[in-house]
């Protein structure tokens, strides 16, 4: 199996901020796999993410996705990947098909392509009766769907999910995880973030524990529930590297 | 080039449903517009041709009354009242009229105003008369205190006062002028008999030497000097500068929602969306000039009002236009791009479109300006579109005349949207 994402020594430290966001982090993400990266608030899932989409630059160390270098081939990377970020990055005075057109355009997708692609994922996503409204009317769960459906219009070869299903309703929640299922079995490769340890645990072959920029630990969630003492789940799994105190 | 359209339809879509943006960009200039040429078109009369009544009350019965009611009737600024009601007005009943506001402006002829005006005369041509060895003409000592008295209506404006006795004293003087050219006729005809008489008419000698205004050449004839004319392109170009307020609006809601970082996680995309937004703006602001001028040309007619003149180029306005709405696209973008936030960007956005519309002569020309401020307006973009406007629409100019000003247009343009995206590259925009 190939490597899809390779980090090695990342560091990165914010001006003004008080400790680094990723503080030596290295980790390695097979291809067409669903791996879940996971960590507690202010761990350095989201600079992950930055750095990997070339929007955060590192202060050292190297990111690779399928081989090539985040920081000097962002146009072929940005090409094949797509991020569906935390904030609904969409235009919210338009409406979720505009947007959608929107967004394929600036793919240089044709129009035909965007209107196949637009209404299969709405349809499947749950939106198709509400393409026409716009997105900043819809509810927060509709909202993260569309987010969704805008980050893979342009068939990205590595999605990468920045805590999908936060703040959503129990019925988009699963709507969600099941449409990532399909995904997987269509051979994608899939990095997600999720506070939720039952939803990683569920959709997940491999999850990466970081903490406080760095690496803690890595590999299936049943090796990892069996690795551990005194664990039943990948929750306490997770309580037991990153501990009980809480962050801000 | 699709990024391109692709943005310039998105940003139609968007500019439609911003009802607020679009109420700001058209109907408040328009608004603007109309109030303030009509505003403005009273004080252009009040020195110009508008006709006022003016309450005279003669108790002098003599031929300078006669010649000042004659002049002041015959020219286009005065309706002569002096009577009312068949009684004719005393000094009296006029101030009383004029303390109830109910008149503006009176004159009061004193009694023997008219011998004290042909004594000085008499004086005069005596004096000259010596000199040549003329006869002389009869007269006593000038007598002290005989004024012509003007009233005016307390709560009239200083500026009205001016004019209207600046306008009242060149008719009383000619008045006095041509009493004493009588006079020194006279005094030729009684030194001998009418053969030898002088046979100028000293009228038409002394008709000769006026003020007569002319144009100085085809190119700077003022075709109309009117408030429609200074009124509408300033107003519509403060108003184009509205812009700014909706642009930053939208470049920073597009940054707090995320859309802006989609935007660039898109490979290539970032500048072809720049661009499609300038352009889209820019097309928007040229389209909302072109209204105004509309507005000029045949709305405000129906008011009353003359029409807009667009001088002998008015095709020259395209470019202009286009320049001036690259300007204040840019500056939009500027606002957002040095502000985080919608609550800082909007203030600074309104509060110097105001400054730079004052620095720029929109309010006051630039020429009244003091002489530190004349300078500084050189920094307004809105000053070398007013007088680019200026120079088409007033001074009849051509391209030539406004190349400096469209050069200068679209450098303060470019140097916006240059600082703009230096600015935004040192942010650091991410998920």
């Amino acid at each position: 199996m190939s490597v899809a994402v390779e980090i090695n020594n990342l560091k990165k430290q914010f001006k003004g901020a008080w400790t680094p966001s990723l503080d030596g982090l290295s980790l390695r993400m097979d291809e067409k796999q669903v791996t879940g990266l996971l960590g507690p608030n202010g761990a350095g899932k989201t600079t992950t993410i930055n750095v990997l989409c070339g929007l955060v630059k590192p202060d050292s160390g190297t990111a690779s996705i399928f081989d090539k270098d985040c920081s000097t081939q962002q146009y072929y990377l940005r090409n094949i990947i797509g991020v569906v970020p935390q904030r609904i990055a969409l235009f919210s005075q338009l409406t979720a098909w505009e947007n959608i057109n929107y967004i394929g355009q600036l793919y240089n997708l044709k129009k035909p392509v965007i209107k196949e692609r637009g209404k299969h994922l709405l349809q499947r996503m749950g939106l198709e009766a509400h393409a026409h409204k716009r997105v900043g009317t819809y509810s927060g769960g509709m909202k993260r769907r569309a987010n969704i459906i805008a980050s893979l219009l342009h068939h990205p070869r590595l999605i990468i999910l920045d805590e999908p299903t936060a703040g959503v309703d129990v019925q988009s929640r699963a709507l969600i995880l099941e449409f990532l299922k399909e995904y997987k079995a269509m051979g994608k490769t899939i990095l997600y973030t999720s506070h939720l340890m039952e939803e990683a645990e569920e959709l997940c072959d491999d999850v990466v524990i970081m903490d406080e920029g760095k690496f803690v630990t890595s590999g299936t969630p049943s090796a990892l529930i069996s690795q551990t003492p005194n664990c039943e789940k990948l929750e306490d799994v997770f309580l037991h590297y990153t501990g009980h105190s809480l962050r801000d | 080039m699709k990024k391109i359209l692709a943005t310039i339809a998105k940003e139609y879509i968007l500019f439609r449903r911003d009802v607020g943006g679009m109420v700001l960009l058209f109907l408040m200039p328009a608004i603007l517009i109309v109030v303030m040429a009509l505003v403005q078109d009273a004080p252009f009369k009040d020195y110009q041709e508008m006709k006022f009544d003016l309450l005279l009350a003669d108790n002098d019965h003599g031929s300078l009354a006669r010649e000042i009611k004659l002049g002041l009737k015959e020219s286009k600024n005065f309706n002569i009242i002096d009577s009312l009601n068949g009684i004719p007005l005393t000094s009296e009943r006029l101030e009383q009229l004029l303390s109830n506001g109910e008149y503006r402006v009176g004159i009061v002829i004193p009694k023997g105003a008219t011998a004290e005006v042909v004594n000085a005369a008499n004086i005069i041509a005596n004096s000259i008369s010596e000199k040549i060895g003329m006869g002389s003409l009869p007269h006593r000592e000038v007598r002290e205190n005989t004024y012509i008295r003007m009233h005016f209506d307390p709560a009239t404006k200083p500026t009205f006062r001016t004019s209207v006795s600046n306008a009242l004293d060149k008719y009383i003087t000619a008045t006095c002028s041509d009493m004493l050219v009588n006079r020194l006729s006279k005094l030729g005809k009684t030194e001998g008999d009418t053969t030898t008489a002088p046979k100028e008419d000293f009228k038409s000698v002394f008709k000769g030497i006026g003020i007569k205004e002319e144009a100085l050449t085809q190119k700077e004839y003022l075709k109309a000097i009117n408030s429609v004319q200074h009124n509408v392109p300033a107003w519509a170009i403060f108003g184009m500068f509205f812009i700014v307020i909706p642009i930053a609006s939208h470049v920073i809601r597009e940054r707090e929602e995320g859309s802006a970082v989609r935007v660039q996680i898109i490979p290539n995309a970032y500048r072809q969306v720049a661009m499609g937004k300038i352009l889209f703006n820019t097309i928007i602001c040229s389209i909302q000039f072109a209204c105004m001028l509309a507005i000029g040309i045949w709305v405000l007619p129906m008011l009353d009002l003359p029409s807009l003149y667009l001088g002998l180029h008015p095709l020259v306005l395209i470019p202009v236009t286009i320049a001036i709405a690259y300007t204040a696209t840019s500056f939009g973008y500027f606002a957002a791009a040095i502000f985080k936030t919608t609550n800082q960007a909007l203030p600074f956005a309104s509060i110097a479109i105001v400054i730079l519309s004052a620095m720029g002569g929109i309010w006051v020309p630039v020429d009244l300006l003091p002489g530190a401020m004349q300078k500084l307006a050189m920094i307004s973009p809105l000053h070398w579109a007013l007088d680019a406007v200026h120079h088409i629409i007033l001074r009849n100019g051509g391209l030539d005349d406004v190349a400096v000003h469209l050069v200068a247009m679209v450098i303060f343009g470019t140097a916006l949207w240059l600082v703009s995206t230096y600015l935004n590259s040192r942010r650091e925009h991410s998920f």
